[in-house]
């Protein structure tokens, strides 16, 4: 179990708009959110947060170019230079022929390298087991979460109002 | 909405009006230069652009029926654009009308099949006859694309019933539409690939391919697209749609990159299955298109396949006008040279062929095809025979006086491919492996490439599209104001 | 995500849930006692599981000569298996990724099962190729490794070999392209648990948390995911297809055969799904989740592709026609008049005629008129596989090879059992995985539960604006 030695305060929300508000309400007093957890992807969520556009995109797309060339690369130079041979009357260099390999190597470099990346950068994977907050953030809770480690208690207190403002069904401090 | 009703200027019409002229010019300026002979250079572009442009009012026909049945909203907002290209059908009718009556009235030597004396003489055309002939022409242009035109404007009507529709009407409106939207689709399913072998594919009537009618009706979906999306960046440029976010044009931009793949998905299939079987009755189409017409066969990739996919594979430049429009405008030419690879070379080959005959008194080339059939066994040396007939015309084209002892030259040599007809023809076996990316090609403006004439005739074909379409907008409101969808549309997110 | 939504939008959640209900319907059949349905059908599975081990062993014992294949019919009941197998396998990706794209929401409620279904199909599907090898330690021959038999490599030349390629690409996206879904569902599952349970959820949930930061990696990620994953399954039956329209008879092939074979794919992909739907939502009871909604629309797709078909098959029996060429003429009128005659009929009487059943409304929603076609068209397109593989090679250029073939009982029972591992591995997959995507089907609710749209809702929608997710957007 991964362990952050943090102390967190956070509040369960019902529904994802008292979530939508309550996180915008803390972006406007300038509260810290440690992090936002939630049961599926809320949408118009990422802005607010000003979280950055994911760059996994990018990454897929150079993962498939050297896909693409590692295939064209290897069957032209198995056919041109290691050991060329005619098949069925074709090229020494049959491009057509290349194409359905090259494509599909293109596709299985770019998810696999994607896929391992995102694993990589969420610090997930086989084996790995993260501390959650509460059992219902993955059914029905919303969450905002606060680093509140070593936190003076006036601050403490300027989440707790903080939660009781903005409507959330529980607050509790624990310790990941 | 205050900019819900489209005004046709004065000044666009005169517009359209001048491409129109430009068009006419060019039509009657191509109809006597007679290079090649019979009239071809007018009667291939005509029949390029009639098909080019009442193909777009198929697609436009297709997506509607396709949208409605598939529940689709977001496209609302600027659906009658699509209304307006889909009633150019009956534009379209009359423009194929023309060519129909060159086929009654032997005009033209655009379609090989209509010549008797050369089927008379052609085993293969003898055995197509039943369906290339007049009468199916007549049924397909008549017949299918009227069909397409009764559809087209039942889409419009009840389109525009429903804006004036109160609110418990409209639903029911909506449902009878939709049953009429799935009636289509597997009418235009079964009926559009038979148009297309009739007007396009019969031009190399030899030949023939399963895959060709999908891949046709996969140009004209991306050049309406093209055109839609360039479209909507003039008339919002102009303070109309307001309406029509970057999210709709985004994904006319995800349809337009998705579908140029689609197109060459569909073309590296079709390529790939005849360039690996080898079998010369299929093979010599892109024999010619390669070795004589590389302008055509690779300007045709890099314009619909190679620029569109690196364009078009980023988000933003989906989404920014310039860069949206660009591409649209780069992809519609490009699908306009698609159907111009289509609709030209055949009739090209085929009146230099009926050209050289007549001169020679004998025909070789129908002869050529004659041997094919005759001998079941010969299945192997259909390449050769195939590419010689060619040859033999090419040669008897470009050399017209010494043509009989050139041509008897080239057939006794039978698999060679002359580099230079005039200079010392090199021998260059074709089936060799490495001389596969041999070419010998053919630079005649208006057959090789687009000449001027070409460009005009485009303009003029163009402006006349316009000017029926905006004819069209102007009479119903540009945003259909009482769509079911139209909440969804109005706040439509990508 | 559009927030608003149109009136005539039917709802695809019923039963006016909300999130934690879901959770509870959804996750439920992981955590309860098998049913005795369950049992009895998992008993059958496994019974057919025993059979395809029995005769894959007697095969590799025994060797190929075990089967019926002659000199001229080289490929049989195994080829045609492998590709059948391989299409239904298409639907899966077909619904997490090009309806994803296309924005079609009711692929929420059955993409997890049809990708599950996808992984098993093409699971049974790689085997066939392999046991047709006869001796299956060499199978490793097929991969471009650096070998002792001198520099050679393998025909890069052959479909055969892009199909290795395909067919292993193809199985490794789909399966993470599956499993990346199923994560935070297996979260879901592992935090409702305890004991072993959890340990075991522990494990498949790969530490999933649900922070906002993940969630939207997630999310591009399935994107970018669906965006390749649709060129993907395209390319892979349009190299299955490329094995037949180059190599079955050298030179006979038909140019519309790759997207003849996606869109069959589809076809048989979305039969099997629709035969797999009905009887998880029955034994699940999982009707609040699998509408007659869903139902309607994939049989409305059905109706689709098997039409996309039908134009096909007479577009090629069309052109072999125009073609004038004898030996395509042949081919063609040997599938409908030559002596495989009744797999010809039978292919168009279950993928064209009678899929038209589908035209009326009535029929869509009628679960077991969906539910016999769907068995019925999943016939159709193994014999239309049949047809392309068998009849064509029954008659090839030299009269004095034809032949006829018909399977020993080990084909057959190569068959039967391939059934039995694939419900097996289904069954084994409802027990544990979540069998509907829980987290997309939460997403969804404010647009697509009963509450919020269709009927029901049309009245309440104007009182409580407030739980319009317009909100979510920042409007107020």
């Amino acid at each position: 179990m991964k362990v952050y030695n943090k102390e967190i305060l956070y509040g369960l929300y019902d529904d994802e708009v008292p979530l939508l508000r309550a996180v915008s309400a803390a972006q406007k007093s300038h509260l810290d959110i440690w992090d936002v957890f939630s049961p599926f992807p809320v949408h118009g969520l990422d802005p607010i947060l000003g979280l950055e556009e994911s760059r996994l995109h990018q990454a897929g797309f150079i993962f498939g170019m050297t896909g693409t060339a590692t295939a064209l690369g290897f069957m032209s130079w198995a056919f041109l230079k290691d050991w060329p041979i005619i098949f069925g009357n074709k090229p020494y260099w049959p491009l057509p022929s290349f194409i359905p390999v090259t494509f599909e190597l293109t596709v299985l470099f770019a998810s696999v390298g994607m896929v391992i990346t995102f694993y990589t950068i969420c610090g997930m994977g086989p084996g790995v087991k993260n501390p959650t907050l509460h059992d219902r953030i993955t059914d029905d809770k919303f969450c905002i979460a606060f680093d509140v480690s070593g936190a003076s208690a006036a601050e403490v207190e300027k989440y707790q109002s903080f939660f009781a403002k903005t409507g959330a069904s529980e607050v509790t401090t624990k310790r990941i | 909405m205050r900019h819900n009703h489209f005004t046709f200027e004065a000044k666009q019409k005169n517009v359209f009006i001048g491409m129109m002229v430009i068009g006419l010019i060019s039509l009657i300026w191509s109809y006597f230069d007679n290079t090649v002979p019979n009239h071809t250079r007018f009667w291939t572009n005509f029949l390029h652009n009639a098909a080019f442009f009442t193909g777009i009012g198929f697609a436009a026909t297709f997506l509607i029926a396709a949208k409605i049945t598939a529940y689709s909203g977001w496209h609302t907002v600027f659906k009658r654009l699509w209304e307006a290209y889909s009633l150019f059908l009956l534009v379209g009718l009359g423009l194929m009308g023309v060519v129909l009556v060159g086929v009654w009235g032997n005009l033209h030597h655009l379609y090989h099949w209509a010549d008797v004396k050369a089927v008379a003489g052609d085993p293969i055309l003898k055995g197509k006859a039943s369906f290339l002939n007049k009468y199916w022409y007549t049924l397909a242009t008549f017949g299918f694309v009227g069909v397409w035109y009764f559809f087209a404007q039942k889409f419009r009507k009840l389109s525009i019933e429903q804006d004036n529709a109160s609110l418990d009407t409209r639903y029911p409106i909506y449902l009878t539409a939709k049953k009429w939207g799935a009636g289509f689709m597997p009418i235009a399913g079964f009926t559009s690939v038979a148009v297309i072998w009739q007007w396009l594919m019969s031009l190399d009537a030899h030949w023939y391919s399963t895959m060709y009618g999908w891949y046709t009706i996969a140009s004209w979906v991306v050049s309406m697209i093209a055109i839609t999306i360039l479209m909507l960046i003039y008339l919002k440029s102009l303070g109309y749609y307001p309406q029509v976010s970057k999210e709709h044009l985004h994904d006319l931009g995800k349809y337009l990159f998705a579908f140029s793949i689609f197109w060459t998905y569909l073309w590296f299939s079709q390529y790939m299955l005849i360039w690996y079987a080898n079998v010369g009755e299929e093979t010599v189409y892109f024999r010619i298109r390669m070795g004589e017409f590389p302008i055509l066969f690779y300007g045709n990739l890099v314009l619909n396949f190679v620029l569109p996919f690196l364009i078009l594979i980023r988000n933003d430049t989906k989404r920014k006008t310039g860069s949206l429009g660009f591409i649209a405008a780069i992809v519609l030419f490009g699908h306009w040279i698609d159907f111009f690879q289509m609709a030209k070379i055949g009739p090209y080959k085929s009146a230099l062929e009926h050209h050289a005959a007549a001169g020679h008194g004998a025909s070789h080339g129908e002869a050529t095809h004659g041997a094919v059939v005759a001998d079941p066994h010969a299945a192997t040396t259909a390449p050769k025979a195939a590419v010689h007939t060619e040859e033999t015309a090419k040669t008897g084209h470009a050399t017209p006086a010494p043509a009989d002892a050139h041509v008897a030259h080239e057939a006794h040599e039978g698999l060679t491919v002359a580099s230079d007809a005039h200079a010392t023809p090199a021998k260059v076996d074709v089936m060799e492996p490495d001389n596969y990316f041999h070419y010998n090609p053919d630079l005649t403006p208006g057959f090789a490439f687009p000449g001027f004439l070409e460009i005009g005739t485009m303009l003029g074909f163009a402006g006349l599209f316009l000017f029926f379409v905006f004819g069209q907008l102007t009479k119903a409101s540009l945003v259909p104001t009482n769509d079911p969808y139209l909440e969804e549309t109005l706040h439509h997110h990508v | 995500m559009s927030a608003r939504v149109s009136p005539l939008r039917e709802p695809l959640i019923l039963g006016n849930k909300n999130y934690h209900q879901i959770t509870e319907d959804i996750c439920a059949p992981t955590e309860r006692a098998p049913s005795r349905q369950w049992i009895i059908g998992f008993m059958i599975a496994v019974a057919g599981l025993g059979l395809y081990l029995f005769s894959v062993i007697w095969t590799v014992w025994n060797g190929i000569g075990s089967w019926n294949l002659n000199r001229t019919i080289g490929w049989g009941w195994d080829i045609t298996n492998f590709v059948w197998w391989v299409g239904i396998g298409h639907a899966g990706t077909l619904i997490s990724a090009i309806l994803l794209l296309l924005r079609q929401k009711w692929r929420t409620g059955v993409n997890r099962a049809a990708e599950a279904m996808t992984i098993f199909a093409v699971i049974c599907a790689g085997q066939f190729p392999i046991i047709h090898m006869g001796r299956v330690w060499m199978a490793i021959f097929i991969f471009p490794y650096p070998n002792t038999r001198g520099p050679l490599w393998p025909n890069f030349n052959s479909p055969l070999f892009w199909d290795v390629f395909a067919i292993s690409t193809y199985f490794t996206v789909s399966l993470l392209f599956w499993y990346t879904g199923l994560v935070p569902d297996f979260a879901t599952v592992r935090d409702r648990a305890t004991g072993w349970r959890r340990k075991l959820y522990d494990n498949l949930a790969f530490g999933w948390t649900g922070s906002a930061k993940h969630w939207q990696r997630w999310e591009a990620l399935s994107l970018v995911l669906a965006g390749i994953s649709t060129p993907l399954v395209l390319s892979v039956h349009t190299i299955v297809s490329f094995d037949f329209a180059t190599s079955v008879i050298p030179g006979w092939h038909t140019t519309i055969f790759p997207p003849y074979f996606v869109a069959g794919a589809i076809f048989s992909g979305f039969a099997m799904v629709q035969t797999l739907m009905l009887v998880v939502r029955k034994l699940f009871k999982l009707e609040d989740y699998i509408t007659l909604q869903h139902v309607e629309s994939m049989n409305k797709v059905i109706v689709l592709t098997g039409t996309i078909v039908g134009v096909a098959y007479l577009t090629e029996l069309f052109i072999a026609w125009y073609s004038g060429y004898i030996y395509e003429q042949f081919a063609f009128y040997n599938r409908a008049m030559g002596i495989y005659w009744w797999s010809y009929f039978g292919m168009m009487l279950c993928n064209v005629l009678s899929p038209q059943i589908f035209w009326v409304k009535k029929y869509r929603r009628d679960l077991w008129v969906t539910f016999f076609m769907s068995i019925f068209i999943n016939i159709g397109m193994w014999f239309e596989r049949f047809v392309i593989i068998a009849t064509t090679l029954a008659r090839d250029y030299l009269p004095s090879s034809w032949s006829y073939y018909s399977p020993s009982w080990v084909e057959i029972g190569l068959f039967v059992g391939s059934l039995g591992l694939f419900f097996t591995c289904f069954l084994i997959f409802a027990r544990i995985a979540p069998v509907v995507a829980i987290a997309e089907i939460k997403s969804i609710l404010k647009t697509m539960g009963d509450q919020y749209t269709g009927v029901n809702a049309l009245n309440k929608k104007h009182d409580d604006h407030d739980l319009h997710t317009e909100d979510a957007h920042g409007h107020h």
